[in-house]
């Protein structure tokens, strides 16, 4: 028999008793350690014990009797198996303890050792006995404190008896391998998985040594192991379908953390593996990995597929969350609600997805359900971003009183909440509500410098001018951006009760985002008073120049909606048609009519277009508030809905420079101008209501700016500018 | 009003410093202690045939048949005091097989039959890391068995440098090594005083000499005399007794002097203490208020929530009437019946300090 010397032990017994530095011999294969240096002299040597031997003859167990037969041949050169070996044991008793060995029973052979030790104190257990029960003691023990992760007691028991550490236990191996890597000794760690992979030769053992060692090994490691690899008896390599599995780790790895980057040979054999298999595993870890590396658009059908496949709620938050993504939030929503208690992760998917609708601008046309079941949620939860996404959303859709409401709401559960009060003060602003936004701003001083800049002419131009350096800090917080969206009006509209007479915010009687029925969070006597119909402030100087009204680009898009009303329903399509007609014949009120007849009949893209008529109906009257509640009519399609809203702000902003509302004038073209690129007609009409708030220094950059490309109104406007200046100087 | 203190405590100190004096053999080896078995065999056998299982496991038959590193280590000392060599070798190869777990040295506290793994709590229980080197120590003396020694050294140095700690002017015994520190807790230290097994101490004197034993005795007799709470003036299961400040009833145990404190006294007498002030308030609750029965008492109201009639409970009744006045064990207590785990190992070790301290009862 050949014993072999490995490295492995001699590290092991470093690792716990540095100054062991003999290399212990190691057997191979089945047959039992052999830490006993066999005597150098005849003279001294011990009797050979062959109780072992005679008790395993006894039973019959052959296996165990050549094995130990080889062992004995092992230690002693010079000895035989005895002639009597099958004859009567000599020692009935030493008999029954191996028997009790054999069957496992460690605690009553130690009992017997001490019963006969008691009444025969000379009698000495044969030393073999006491090697086999220490070990299968420490095999024990060793498992046991694998099992609880006392990974100092699995090194001491794997140090106290390496004659443990055999092919035979390779589970003793694995956890021994595990107790180095638990204990940072990763060179370690990776010897024993070495050793076991070099010398142990069961297939189905090899593999699991592999999978045993993968969530302990780094790659390189990992790859040294396989190194080792042989051919099974096909003459296949024994660890491919191992690979496939530190594909999936790559991947995983780099799809836990995006700074990592799985090869595109592991993406693209993954997508074959989860093409060809038919669970969602696969599936799912691609959809993570393209998600988080930007790839949302692949990311989808991976996730998609996982689903299909009951890959269940993680599934659910990768395919919600792809679509939110994408923008196609609105997708998203009724699955992320369907998922939303399968785990806090699908909670919080359906969360963001709401709040992302509620915060995109323009906002977009959102049906009753998605916010009927929402604000439930919200309010189930005091969730203070859902009811500040609230106040935004019905803000944004010009609801002022219900946004007062829900911000006043979020503030009840948070009151120290900025963007909400914020918020709220933005819509006192809008409602004209001088009283309750001077006390709102009290309470913000010094804790809120845009909050306070409703109010602080000077702050407000502070503030106006670090944002025109570009220092808004970009977020990809929806609501954070969304409370950015909203600027804060210009210097004189401190006095909101002077100037300001803003009728916009009524609510609009066809669209509530409030459920009203479940929920209603605006108690009636809230509702504002919108009389204060302020006189505009009169300037002494003459208005400059003319202002030709900016003609809405899509008010004069010619129609194409052939195409859509074909394949709508009779009533609506024919509702619709004859909307398009009036329009052309210049008769908006009564086309007004015909579409809303249309959004009453017809269905999806019936309804849309009729909408969109409408609301160009109305602004063709000016009548922009409607305008606006009409949009919102039926859904639109994102690039349509951006362009109406575009549109709707221009018209809005004409509408109130016309009347000499110039701040409101400027707010709606800053709302414009988030979502669309201000023409030079539109920037004239913000240098002209600047001067006209005298705000000379924002004009003035305005006007400089486009004269400086030739635009001679501009020129005027900065002529005018200097003589307004000498005007004041004198005064 | 601290030197009060130390002066009532004075005589039960002197008795305890006494104790380990004679423990204390300095460098000199362990000496024999040359006693008759004080558990009687057929009482220990009966005592194995009930609550030891064939591979050394001591069940605790009111708990789920658990086993637990204190069972183990009151197997252990029965076994030592009725002088079963055999069953002793085969309740340690058990709790060092299952137990003896712990990277620190210590014994896993919670062991059940019924999980995989069977160890459900790896934290460890002083109390049976207490009980367990104490039964290796006198074995290991009495049987001049060296491994013994050496594993209840080892049991000893680990306890000293995880569980003996310091708290102020005092050396406490923290129950466990999880979730009784001041670090784990706000009240901390949490301590329970039934912990404090004195005999145990003076051998561990010897064993683990960089461990304060003796101080760390003096501080649990000076507990066992502040923690007299309630109207009962009894010391709860469980106290915060942080280093400034009162001790009091621990938060989230049950405010009771229950089945932990009511050993405390049996300890006491185990190791010769016989004139702690707190024997009287065992007094007075069990022999002159429960007609001599002892109580599961209700710390804050006094009030008594259960009286023990089982014979185990009963006998500590009587073994404290028979330290203090000298009654006679009544004849019913003169047989060991065994009920359960718990109560049938204060039996047997109320009598085994009968036989060795008190023959005149019996």
């Amino acid at each position: 028999m050949s014993l072999k010397r490995a490295a492995l032990l001699l590290l092991l017994g470093g690792a716990v008793i540095p100054a062991i530095a003999q290399q212990i011999e190691l057997p191979v294969g089945n047959a039992p350690a052999a830490d006993r240096t066999p005597p150098a002299d005849g003279a001294a040597r011990p009797s050979i014990d062959e109780s072992a031997l005679r008790y395993f003859a006894s039973q019959g167990d052959t296996r165990r009797l050549e094995a130990e037969i080889a062992r004995l041949r092992a230690l002693y050169p010079d000895w035989s198996p005895p002639a009597d070996l099958f004859g009567p044991q000599s020692d009935p008793d030493l008999e029954r303890m191996w028997k009790l060995y054999a069957e496992g029973k460690l605690s009553d052979v130690r009992s017997a050792i001490a019963a006969r030790q008691a009444s025969d104190p000379s009698w000495q257990p044969p030393a073999e006995l006491l090697a086999r029960l220490d070990e299968s003691e420490n095999r024990r023990r060793l498992i046991n404190a694998s099992d609880a992760q006392q990974w100092s007691t699995v090194l001491r028991m794997a140090t106290e008896t390496p004659g443990l550490l055999t092919c035979s236990n390779v589970d003793i191996l694995w956890r021994v391998g595990e107790a180095f890597a638990k204990t940072n000794q990763m060179q370690r760690s990776l010897d024993a998985y070495t050793y076991l992979l070099t010398n142990c030769n069961d297939a189905a053992e090899r593999l699991a040594t592999i999978q045993k060692a993968l969530p302990l090994l780094d790659d390189e490691q990992v790859k040294q192991l396989l190194a080792l690899e042989r051919k099974d008896a096909q003459g296949q390599p024994e660890f491919t379908s191992i690979r496939d599995e530190l594909i999936r780790r790559r991947v995983g790895r780099a799809a836990e953390n995006p700074e990592f980057v799985a090869s595109s040979d592991d993406i693209a054999r993954l997508e074959t593996l989860a093409r060809a298999g038919n669970t969602p595993g696969d599936p799912l870890l691609l959809g993570w990995y393209l998600f988080r590396h930007d790839e949302a658009s692949r990311a989808l059908d991976w996730f998609k597929l996982a689903l299909d496949r009951q890959g269940g709620a993680k599934a659910a938050e990768g395919y919600v969350l792809a679509l939110n993504s994408l923008g196609r939030a609105l997708e998203g929503e009724p699955i992320a609600f369907q998922w939303r208690d399968a785990a806090p992760e699908n909670g919080k998917a359906y969360l963001d997805v709401v709040i992302s609708l509620l915060t995109a601008a323009p906002p977009p046309v959102l049906s009753e359900t998605v916010l009927t079941r929402f604000s439930p949620v919200v309010m189930r939860d005091k969730y203070v971003p859902g009811a500040q996404a609230l106040g935004w959303y019905a803000y944004n859709t010009g609801q002022l009183v219900v946004a007062q409401a829900w911000f006043q709401t979020a503030l009840s559960w948070d009151p120290n909440d900025e963007p909400s009060s914020y918020g709220l003060a933005l819509t006192y602003w809008r409602l004209n509500d001088a009283a309750r936004l001077n006390a709102l701003v009290q309470s913000w001083r010094g804790r809120s410098e845009r909050i306070v800049a409703l109010v602080d002419a000077n702050l407000r131009a502070q503030l106006e001018a670090r944002n025109l350096q570009g220092q808004i800090n970009r977020t990809t917080n929806p609501l954070v951006a969304a409370a950015l969206r909203v600027t804060p009006p210009p210097a004189n509209a401190g006095a909101p009760g002077t100037g300001l007479a803003y009728t916009a915010g009524q609510p609009p009687t066809g669209f509530q985002p409030v459920p009203t029925q479940q929920f209603q969070p605006v108690p009636a006597q809230l509702a504002p008073a919108q009389t204060a119909q302020a006189a505009p402030v009169r300037r002494a100087y003459a208005q400059p120049a003319t202002y030709r009204q900016p003609a809405p680009a899509a008010a004069n898009r010619p129609r194409s909606a052939s195409g859509d009303t074909a394949r709508g329903s009779g009533g609506g399509a024919a509702a619709l048609s004859r909307g398009w007609r009036l329009m052309e014949l210049n008769r908006p009120i009564e086309a007004v009519t015909a579409f809303d007849e249309a959004i009453r009949t017809g269905s999806g893209r019936i309804a849309e277009e009729a909408a969109y008529g409408k609301s160009l109906a109305y602004m063709r009257k000016g009548m922009t508030n409607q305008a606006q509640v009409a949009a919102i009519e039926a859904p639109q399609s994102p690039r349509r809905a951006m362009q109406l809203t575009a549109d709707l702000l221009a018209q809005r902003a004409y509408e109130f420079y016309k009347d000499q509302r110039y701040v409101e004038a400027i707010i709606s073209l800053d709302e414009r101008a988030r979502i669309s690129p201000e023409q030079q007609d539109l920037m004239m009409m913000r240098g002209w209501s600047y001067f006209n708030i005298r705000d000379y220094q924002s004009a003035e950059r305005i006007f400089r700016a486009l004269a400086a490309q030739g635009n001679t109104d501009a020129m005027n406007g900065v002529s005018e500018i200097e003589f307004a200046r000498r005007l004041y100087k004198r005064e | 009003m601290r030197r009060a203190l130390l002066a009532r405590l004075g005589a039960s100190l002197i008795a305890f410093a006494t104790l380990l004096a004679l423990g204390a053999g300095g460098a000199t080896p362990l000496k024999a202690q040359t006693m008759a078995n004080t558990v009687p065999i057929e009482a220990w056998n009966a005592y194995m045939q009930h609550f030891v299982a064939e591979n050394g496991r001591v069940v605790d038959t009111a708990n789920g048949d658990i086993s637990h590193s204190e069972g183990q280590g009151y197997g252990m000392l029965l076994a030592f005091l009725a002088g079963d060599r055999s069953n002793f070798e085969r309740i340690w190869s058990f709790t060092r097989t299952e137990l003896m777990i712990r990277d620190d040295g210590l014994a896993a506290w919670r062991w059940d039959p019924n999980a995989t793994p069977h160890v459900t709590d790896v934290n460890a229980a002083s109390d049976g890391d207490i009980l367990i080197a104490y039964a290796l120590a006198r074995a290991g003396i009495s049987w001049s068995n060296p491994a013994y020694t050496d594993a209840a050294r080892k049991i000893a140095r680990a306890l000293g440098a995880k569980l003996v700690v310091k708290s102020g002017d005092r050396l406490v015994l923290l129950p466990g090594v999880q979730g009784f520190s001041v670090e784990d807790r706000k009240d901390g230290p949490i301590l329970n005083l039934s912990y404090w097994i004195f005999e145990a101490f003076p051998l561990f004197v010897q064993l683990a000499p960089e461990t304060d034993w003796a101080r760390l005795g003096v501080s649990g007799l000076e507990l066992l005399s502040i923690a007299r709470l309630g109207p009962a003036q009894l010391p709860p299961d469980w106290i915060a007794a942080p280093a400034r400040g009162p001790v009091t009833v621990a938060d989230g145990f049950p405010p009771v002097f229950g089945y932990n404190s009511l050993r405390i006294f049996l300890y006491l007498l185990r190791a010769g203490i016989e004139d702690s002030q707190i024997l009287e308030s065992f007094r007075r609750s069990w022999l002159a208020e429960n007609g001599g029965v002892p109580a599961i008492v209700d710390i804050p109201t006094g009030r008594v929530v259960n009286q023990l009639t089982e014979p185990g409970y009963r006998m500590l009744g009587a073994l404290l009437a028979c330290a203090l006045d000298r009654t006679a064990i009544p004849q019913d207590l003169r047989r060991f019946e065994p009920t359960l785990y718990y109560p049938s190992t204060l039996f047997l070790l109320s009598w085994a300090v009968l036989v060795e301290k008190y023959p005149r009862c019996l």
